[in-house]
């Protein structure tokens, strides 16, 4: 016989009106800083994207101009194409290295807390830091091409090739972001209740067995918060690229936030920066949303 | 109880953070003394030294003029336009700001022009180059208050280990000596075409070398894609092909001191400062040179200038301060202690007994700062990947230029 957990199948009380008044009160301030820091630049944000503001100038409308004119630009496309490889790469990485990372600290072992703590320390180092570093790593003569070499592969520098330069930013991202993915999926694996996979050991699952169809399962609505972040992260790659390639070669690392970026506050060309963002949002709402479909339609 | 109490907490914090929030934006108010706020950048790169100079010119300010207190902020050169820009648009900008041409058409709309500031006798003695570039529609944006240039220099250690007898004066010369320098282990030039360089220190020289312009005389239409931009980036092109300069900077700017320029591998440049070069060949072996010839010699210089911005609290106090800082015998102060060159002709020659900068001031009056157009950067911006793209052999030189020029006058409207 195997109790359930407390609390399961009990339905939640519903709460009385001076319950949920204080906890609004509790909400507001966040609330209030949400709507002040966050939701009203964004909305400012998009109505920019139908003006032709310039810093120190007026805003005057222009209606769908921006977006016309985004649409004409080759550099967007080349952009776009280029965020959505980057994501389409690192996030499936990213979460496969923070899921076989949060499988071997899962278990207690002398040192685990440690290893968990190294493991997280990319998620809190400067990203121009790590930049920095990365920059000489992938350098021609750095480690990484010498590595490629003794491995008899083109020890040139992987920045400086048009092809290989995502796969090394995509690297770095993953560096610097498993660790946090792990922590999400660390603290979900160990709410899975022992019995689940005990019970599947008796009926004599495999190891792989139990992690396939009684851990993974349980993972669903993690993994999918994991993805949206990591997705949502992705897109907004910038820290790192501009450290280390500067958008190039050729473009071949050019990000749409990059894009944003230059035409924002090199070129001061805010309202089209605007349009710029608002494409960037679309698309992250709509990824955010087949992602929903797949991944999290259970919960 | 308890929750009442901790809501009364938390209603005191919320009340205190906007007090203090309420504090934090109000201005002193209530004095007569006008003020001037100077946004400056390490012009001097030692800063004890630079505060130090402003401290004594504020001192020597303040005892013509005791109503005006003048506070100088210097940042650092990194991400400038970010924090002016922003500072603008959020109208806590500076009063007088250092900006240099590149930099004017963009904020050309928020700057009062000087003109009605200095006296006749103080534009006047501006040389003709430096008025011209600091000019938008006939009105100078700026006070300026130092200049550079950037000839070709070489160095002579390399020249004596190849056993070169003389130096380059055009590009024929370039590459008829670049086999020689490549059989020895050296590079005749270095050529960097990361996109974070600006084309103003790297291909335009060669461009205008070449007889070309960036944009048309009338500014609606680019013009670096005729016979002069195809020769320039056909220079760059066989360069780097013939194996004559590090290719890995086409793509990438690692440190200076990891490249073949530091490393004394390298004959001539016309993009590096001397200041630079001095730390790793030595002053001794820094040889100035007018710069390249194809089909006129031509070199890029900057001009550092004060901008009054339009919201500067009181003009009147701005624009003596803007005075007082670039007259000539302030700005000759300033020059000196900052190796830079004069703005003025009555400064004469600073630097005769200096075998480096009295040869690179000789230039001065005939350099260039790169074109003064409200889209210089964005143009940049489409040409510079183009570059790269035919040096890297993805795209003809004709192909890139081409592209980059359809790109650019899109932008131009």
């Amino acid at each position: 016989m195997v109790a359930l957990p407390a609390g399961r199948g009990r339905r939640p009380r519903r709460p009385s009106a001076r319950e949920a008044g204080t906890a609004l009160l509790f909400v507001l301030p966040f609330l209030l800083l949400f709507i002040v820091f966050r939701f009203g630049p964004a909305i400012a944000g998009a109505v920019l994207g139908f003006t032709d503001y310039t810093i120190g100038g007026e805003a005057g409308f222009v209606g769908l101009d921006n977006f016309r004119r985004l649409v004409e630009d080759s550099t967007f496309w080349s952009a776009l194409r280029v965020t959505v490889i980057f994501t389409a790469l690192s996030v499936p990485l990213s979460m496969i290295a923070s899921l076989a990372m949060a499988v071997l600290t899962r278990r207690m072992f002398r040192g685990v807390k440690l290893f968990r703590s190294i493991f997280f320390l990319p998620v809190v180092t400067s990203l121009v830091l790590a930049g920095v570093v990365f920059t000489w790593v992938f350098s021609e003569g750095g480690p990484w091409s010498q590595a490629m070499g003794a491995l008899g592969l083109p020890a040139g520098s992987w920045l400086a090739d048009s092809v290989l330069v995502i796969p090394a930013l995509v690297l770095v991202s993953v560096w610097s972001r498993f660790g946090y993915g792990m922590l999400i999926l660390l603290a979900r694996m160990q709410d899975i209740p022992a019995e689940l996979e005990e019970a599947a050991l008796t009926d004599g699952a495999s190891a792989w067995q139990r992690f396939r169809y009684v851990t993974l399962p349980q993972m669903r609505p993690a993994l999918f918060f994991v993805a949206i972040i990591e997705t949502t992260v992705s897109f907004q790659a910038f820290d790192t690229i501009y450290v280390m390639t500067g958008g190039g070669p050729v473009r071949s690392s050019y990000t749409l936030v990059y894009m944003l970026y230059d035409q924002g506050f090199k070129y001061f060309d805010l309202g089209y920066a605007s349009a710029v963002g608002v494409a960037l949002f679309v698309l992250t709402i709509i990824v955010a949303l087949i992602q929903r479909l797949t991944l999290g339609r259970e919960k | 109880m308890r929750v009442q109490k901790s809501l009364s907490a938390i209603a005191v914090a919320l009340v205190a953070a906007l007090a203090a929030g309420g504090c934090g934006g109000s201005d002193s108010g209530g004095s007569d003394k006008k003020s001037v706020t100077m946004w400056i950048y390490p012009v001097i790169a030692d800063e004890a030294k630079h505060r130090a100079y402003w401290d004594e010119t504020i001192t020597a300010f303040k005892a013509k003029h005791p109503d005006t207190e003048v506070k100088v902020e210097i940042f650092p050169w990194a991400n400038r336009d970010q924090a002016l820009a922003t500072a603008i648009a959020g109208n806590k900008g500076p009063d007088v700001v250092y900006l240099i041409p590149d930099q004017l058409p963009k904020y050309a709309r928020n700057i009062e022009p000087v003109d009605a500031y200095l006296d006749d006798a103080a534009k006047s003695d501006y040389h003709e180059n430096v008025i011209k570039s600091v000019s938008i529609d006939g009105k100078m944006m700026g006070a300026p208050v130092l200049t550079s240039s950037q000839p070709l220099t070489c160095n002579k250690k390399v020249f004596e280990a190849v056993g070169q007898q003389t130096y380059p004066s055009s590009w024929n010369d370039l590459l008829a000596m670049a086999p020689a320098f490549k059989a020895k282990g050296f590079d005749i030039t270095s050529y960097p075409g990361d996109i974070k360089n600006t084309l103003n220190l790297t291909f335009y020289p060669l461009l205008w070398q070449a007889g070309g312009d960036v944009f048309s005389a009338d500014g609606k239409s680019v013009a670096f894609d005729g016979d002069a931009g195809r020769k320039a980036l056909g220079l760059v092109k066989q360069l780097v092909d013939g194996g004559y300069t590090e290719k890995s900077l086409i793509t990438t700017q690692p440190p200076v001191e990891q490249t073949r320029l530091a490393q004394n591998k390298v004959g001539c440049v016309w993009h590096s400062p001397t200041s630079e070069l001095e730390k790793f060949w030595g002053k001794e072996n820094i040889k100035v040179l007018p710069p390249l010839t194809e089909t006129k010699s031509v070199a890029y210089g900057t001009v550092g200038s004060l901008s009054m911005l339009k919201g500067a609290q009181d003009k009147k106090a701005a624009g003596e301060w803007i005075a007082f800082v670039s007259g000539a015998e302030q700005a000759k102060k300033y020059d000196l202690s900052s190796n830079f060159f004069s703005a003025k002709k009555s400064a004469g020659a600073l630097y005769t007994s200096d075998p480096v900068l009295g040869e690179m001031e000789k230039f001065v009056s005939t350099t260039t700062p790169g074109p003064l157009h409200e889209k210089a950067r964005d143009v940049q911006g489409v040409l510079a990947p183009e570059i790269q793209a035919a040096l890297l052999g993805k795209k003809s030189v004709d192909q890139a230029l081409s592209d980059a020029a359809k790109a650019a006058n899109q932008l131009l409207g």
